[in-house]
């Protein structure tokens, strides 16, 4: 039988700076993970515990994945003390992947701060790679300042793409910034799409989540279709623990992205 | 059917064949006693008299799920281990029942515990029946009874002089240890007519104890004080933050996975955990949905008398009153419960 609570074995192959607490990790595992844009897995740092996050890669490639990390605890900061070549441990995929083939046909509006673009990396890089399947990707995204923007060296990649729109905006600029200046939402004050029947797709820090999601109910977006990144305590991933516990769901088997639909009616969703 | 005198033995047969639990009593509370065939010579029968008692201070579910346990090793695997069968001998309806909360958490079909399920496989649970029910039990409030249904291997009565064995399928084994000590029972043995009247006494008892029936709808008006935290607080006010309600529970079944390093590697342990702790929901980032006490602990209410009861159609409670014992602020669930 299959134990649940046992991380299989992963090599780091490469560490990349992307602000100065987040880095991204190239990961080759011991076998594959099958996970899609939008499942997480537990990352076992060993001797310092263990955390979920989702991959930042193409879940089309997956004999190596990427995960970009904010170093905020314990685990994370032992993390940052690994080097290529170091072991760690990882097991998953757990919970849901976005519902893509929702998404088909439609416009898709996603909106992510700091580093909550990681997960929404994977799902970007899904949709492009079967463009036609989708109408039009927009892509908005806020950081603090133009040195806490990740994948700074991929945005101008992506903004190339045929289909594509991303807009920036940083809370404080420097003389160099060319783009939009204010919180996420500034970006959000002209939406491009037919609000009524586009999907947004929302990941970020609680408080930006809360005023994004806000923004788009009432731009015209209906719950059903705002898909938001819930984060919560996990302990073991897998439905059991019940630290993710929230109002009716487990966000680690019932998200962790939820529709606003879902958790409208929960007291203080993004606490 | 078993003569009373030939109690020890029929348990040093069992013993033979299996490590034997049995409740004794100490200090006048009842506790899980591993029996060694020392106990069974001459001196004073404590398990007799303890199997008539109500349930263990220690919950059953520790036998399976593990106050510790060790789960996962790194870089190696980590198999369950299988021990010898083990029999428990005198499990009271209140913890058996609790079992099935278990068993759908760690055994869902998608993800199953090993380790739990190893033990669980290993168990035969013998029920044994509550003649005297004590001011603590409200199993009646949950609509179960003082003496066990068909969740249990096989049932345990004692009265005048004898045991009363009922078995199932897995149960026959405890017979085919010592098949010359028993006989088959039949309806005018006065020890089953007895056993009729105990029963009916105790239900009796426990309707004398806890009268008044719940709300029927308490799972919705439970979830309906969501937003009332004066409610909660005039209860949480006399909580001394002790966790002992949630560590003696039979139900709960939160745990934690942690790990420590060895030489060359880790050891990934599951231990029980508890919502009222302050730590239970935090996040990495320090931000924490229950961080005011009220908060975590209206959270045992909302899980056990509303969540748990949507999500799988019980709940998780079985009255067995070890919340109430253990409490220092002699918080009852029941007074609790009963304002709804
Ligand atoms: S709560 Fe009911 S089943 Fe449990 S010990 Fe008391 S009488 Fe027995
Ligand atoms: S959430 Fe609290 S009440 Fe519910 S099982 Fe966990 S510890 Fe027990
Ligand atoms: S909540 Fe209290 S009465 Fe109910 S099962 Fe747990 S310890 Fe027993």
């Amino acid at each position: 039988m299959n134990n649940p609570y046992a991380a299989i074995p992963a090599t780091i192959l490469k560490v990349m700076d992307e602000t100065p607490n987040i880095r991204t990790f190239v990961l080759r595992p011991e076998r594959e993970i099958p996970f899609l844009a939008g499942q997480f897995v537990e990352l076992t740092v060993p001797g310092f515990g263990e955390a979920p996050f989702t991959p930042s890669s193409s879940h089309f490639k997956r004999d190596t994945f990427e995960m970009t990390i904010m170093k905020v605890g314990r685990a994370t900061g032992a993390l940052f003390g690994l080097k290529p070549g170091d072991a760690v441990g990882v097991r998953g995929p757990f919970g849901n992947p976005y519902p893509l083939e929702k998404f088909a046909g439609k416009d898709i509006y996603i909106v992510g701060g700091g580093v909550g673009l990681a997960p929404l990396r994977a799902l970007f890089l899904a949709l492009t790679h079967e463009i036609d399947k989708y109408k039009h990707i927009y892509l908005r995204y806020g950081a603090r300042t133009p040195n806490d923007i990740v994948y700074r060296h991929l945005l101008p990649e992506w903004e190339k793409l045929p289909g594509v729109d991303i807009d920036l905006s940083v809370d404080v600029s420097d003389e160099k910034w060319m783009k939009k200046v204010g919180v996420v939402t500034c970006l959000l004050e002209e939406i491009p799409c037919d609000e009524k029947k586009s999907i947004a797709v929302v990941c970020g820090p609680p408080i930006m989540m809360k005023f994004v999601n806000q923004r788009l109910l009432d731009a015209g977006f209906q719950g059903e279709n705002i898909y938001l990144s819930m984060e919560t305590n996990m302990s073991c991933g897998v439905g059991q623990c019940r630290h993710c516990r929230l109002g009716p769901y487990l966000t680690c088997k019932d998200g962790p992205v939820l529709t606003w639909a879902q958790i409208k009616d929960i007291e203080n969703p993004f606490a | 059917m078993l003569s009373t005198d030939l109690r020890s033995q029929w348990m040093s047969k069992l013993l033979e064949r299996f490590t034997v639990f049995v409740p004794a009593e100490r200090e006048n509370q009842v506790h899980w006693h591993r029996l060694e065939p020392a106990d069974l010579g001459s001196g004073t029968d404590t398990v007799t008299p303890a199997l008539r008692r109500i349930r263990a201070s220690e919950p059953v579910k520790s036998f399976m799920f593990n106050p510790r346990q060790q789960v996962g090793a790194f870089p190696e695997k980590l198999k369950p281990a299988e021990p010898k069968t083990r029999v428990l001998l005198g499990v009271k309806n209140c913890d058996l029942v609790p079992l099935k909360v278990h068993d759908k958490i760690l055994t869902d079909g998608e993800f199953n515990d090993p380790f739990y399920l190893a033990q669980r496989k290993n168990t035969i649970l013998v029920a044994a029946d509550c003649p005297v029910p004590e001011e603590s039990c409200f199993c009646n409030l949950l609509g179960l009874t003082p003496f066990a249904g068909d969740d249990a291997d096989a049932a345990l009565s004692v009265c005048d002089g004898a045991f009363l064995l009922e078995v199932g399928e897995r149960g026959r084994e405890l017979i085919d240890a010592a098949p010359d000590l028993f006989r088959k029972a039949s309806e005018g043995d006065a020890g089953v007519t007895r056993r009729e009247e105990e029963r009916k006494a105790a239900v009796a008892a426990l309707n004398r104890i806890n009268p008044t029936p719940w709300n029927p709808g308490l799972p919705a008006a439970v979830a309906a004080k969501r937003k009332d935290e004066s409610f909660w607080q005039k209860h949480a006010e006399k909580c001394v933050e002790c966790f002992g309600c949630l560590m003696g529970c039979p139900t709960c079944y939160c745990f934690l996975l942690y790990d420590q390093a060895r030489e060359k590697g880790l050891d990934r342990t599951r231990v029980w955990d508890a919502c009222y702790l302050a730590a239970y929901a935090r996040v990495g980032g320090g931000a924490n949905p229950r961080a005011e006490f009220v908060k975590r602990f209206a959270n045992r209410f909302f899980c056990k008398f509303s969540d748990f009861k949507t999500d799988h159609g019980m709940f998780a409670c079985s009255g067995c009153g070890r919340c109430f014992k253990a409490c220092m602020g002699k918080i009852d669930i029941r007074k609790v419960l009963g304002e709804l």
